[in-house]
């Protein structure tokens, strides 16, 4: 399949060496001339091949310059494995940042073994199978002198990694918000200014804020920014490895606790709704629903604790859980990556997902765009009055969204007016809803959905129903 | 006649400023492009030289200590 060169200015294009280039279902990597031979000789050292293995990198595959329409002569064409589904660091909770940037570090300091430093350390440069982290950027690579002393990515990887981590910890500003909006992370100046006087004297802040911060002068003298060469080589990888384990150190510290508290980990109990019979039944209904379909691909929106999540990822589905709260999400991938289950949790507003963003609003996409044909199922449990009555979102438009990103099925439970929850959310709205009934909801469902099968949990006003697209999705 | 007082880490960071861009180095070939932040690579040198000093310092315990010279 021929890719478009219009996609150039899509995905990765900061390196010199190269750019990404993603077509319908490929990703490109184009490689100037001067690189290629740099890549060629990293790709078959030891360590790649081991850290492909390992799956801790992307495999890597030079393939014939016919495959991408309008390459200049002289560039190389590469094609990576696909990650089945991308995404980015402001969509993490923090444990995932964490994750990615644990395995930065690690690479980092098996590649000085090699003689190989990393160019850049972004978050961006990770993305996620399910829980698992892999390296994406095989330019990041390149051969160091022996003798610098110095990892000029070390500043990016605290402005990226550490403070964002920091700041979320221990200020409260969620990733969502100071990842978002500035592509290079948090300055040392900014933590600076919210950390208290005895806080910045203290470790980690110390050599992270207030040292940085101290030093940082205005003059514009690039010769500055080049580091003095160490007396030996040994010398030189001792520092390094020094630096890199403080690092490592400093991740350590600034790991988000797993038992942070919101106002969802203690609604869930939710359980608590449910009696166990009443639990065991909607556990019934979907495992038979999912057995009856067998999704390859699930998205679990609103997926709270990742109960179904894990329920849907142990009959061989790859789920991406997706909920508004990050200390949630965060312990949906806690426990996909104790158990080893195929499951990627987003904190990701179903009624305000994530829009495109970046150079040209194009460089990362929203996050419609990319779960639109990606997943064969939808679950949509115990959501439903949460988009209707606090999100204001019609009934309708919800179950269109939901025939727009599922290939084919969707499995949504029905909570009515009458239901506890129900009720403490209205909160006086009553009046809105009087018309909202089981049979209502059908009606609503008819125009995308055909019915598979439906039951209604015993003693609760709530309806479980399994749907098929009535319109195929290519 | 007394000092007068000074601060010790304002001084040892104006002494590790003035070394570094004295001792104008050979450019490294390093290709990196991600921004290496001012008082972060201050911050970075002074420590590779705090490190330095520290691994001399050790291969020089070692040589005193070893059984042959």
């Amino acid at each position: 399949m021929i890719a478009s060169p219009d996609a150039r200015t899509t995905g990765s294009f900061r390196d010199p060496a190269g750019s990404v280039i993603r077509s319908r279902d490929r990703i490109l990597r184009v490689v100037r001339p001067e690189f290629v031979a740099e890549l060629e000789a990293f790709l078959c050292t030891q360590l790649a091949r081991r850290l492909v293995e390992s799956a801790a990198l992307v495999s890597s595959e030079r393939v014939p310059g016919e495959a991408l329409e309008g390459l200049p002569a002289g560039e190389a064409l590469y094609e990576h494995e696909r990650i089945p589904f991308p995404s980015y660091p402001y969509e993490w909770p923090a444990e995932m940042l964490h994750a990615a940037g644990l395995l930065t570090l690690d690479l980092t300091l098996k590649a000085l073994e090699e003689g190989y430093g990393l160019k850049d350390a972004t978050p961006y440069n990770v993305l996620f199978r399910g829980p698992q982290p892999v390296f994406v950027d095989v330019l990041s690579f390149e051969r160091r002198d022996p003798c610098d002393p110095s990892w000029m990515a070390y500043a990016q990887f605290a402005r990226t990694f550490l403070l964002p981590l920091l700041a979320s910890r221990d200020f409260g500003w969620p990733l969502q918000q100071t990842l978002s909006g500035r592509r290079d992370g948090l300055e040392p100046e900014t933590i600076y200014r919210t950390a208290g006087p005895l806080q910045r004297l203290t470790s980690p802040y110390l050599q992270l804020v207030t040292l940085p911060t101290w030093l940082a002068t205005n003059r514009e003298d690039a010769s500055l920014y080049h580091a003095k060469p160490a007396g030996s080589a040994e010398q030189a990888s001792y520092i390094l490895r020094n630096l890199l384990n403080s690092c490592k150190k400093q991740l350590k510290s600034a790991e988000p606790r797993a038992d942070g508290d919101s106002i969802w980990s203690a609604y869930l109990d939710h359980k608590s709704l449910y009696s166990p019979q009443q639990l065991a039944e909607k556990e019934s209904f979907v495992k038979e629903a999912l057995d009856l379909t067998r999704p390859a691909t699930v998205l679990d929106a609103g997926a709270n604790e990742g109960h179904f999540s894990m329920l849907a990822a142990r009959t061989g589905a790859a789920v991406v859980a997706i909920d508004t709260d990050p200390v949630v999400v965060g312990s949906i991938w806690r426990q996909a990556r104790a158990e080893n289950l195929d499951v990627q949790p987003l904190v990701v507003d179903l009624t305000r997902p994530t829009p495109a963003s970046g150079w040209r609003n194009q460089e990362c996409m929203s996050f419609l765009d990319r779960a639109d044909g990606a997943f064969d199922m939808v679950l949509m449990l115990a959501l439903m009055h949460h988009i209707v009555v606090t999100e204001r979102i019609p009934l309708e438009d919800l179950l269109a969204l939901a025939a727009e990103i599922s290939r084919e099925y969707l499995l949504i439970e029905f909570v009515a007016p009458q239901d506890p929850m129900f009720q403490r959310i209205v909160r006086g709205r009553e009046a809105l809803y009087s018309h909202l009934t089981h049979e209502h909801f059908e009606d609503a469902a008819k125009p995308h959905w055909e019915l598979v099968r439906s039951r209604q949990i015993t003693g609760l006003h709530r309806w479980l129903y399994l749907y098929r697209r009535r319109r195929a999705k290519n | 006649m007394s000092k007068p007082y000074r601060n010790p880490l304002s001084s040892f960071a104006s002494l590790a400023l003035v070394t570094i861009v004295i001792l104008l180095a050979s450019p490294s070939d390093v290709f990196g492009y991600a921004d290496p932040g001012t008082g972060a690579f201050l911050y970075q040198a002074v420590y590779a030289a705090c490190i330095g000093g520290v691994f001399y310092f050790r291969k020089l315990l070692g040589r005193i200590f070893r059984k042959r010279p």
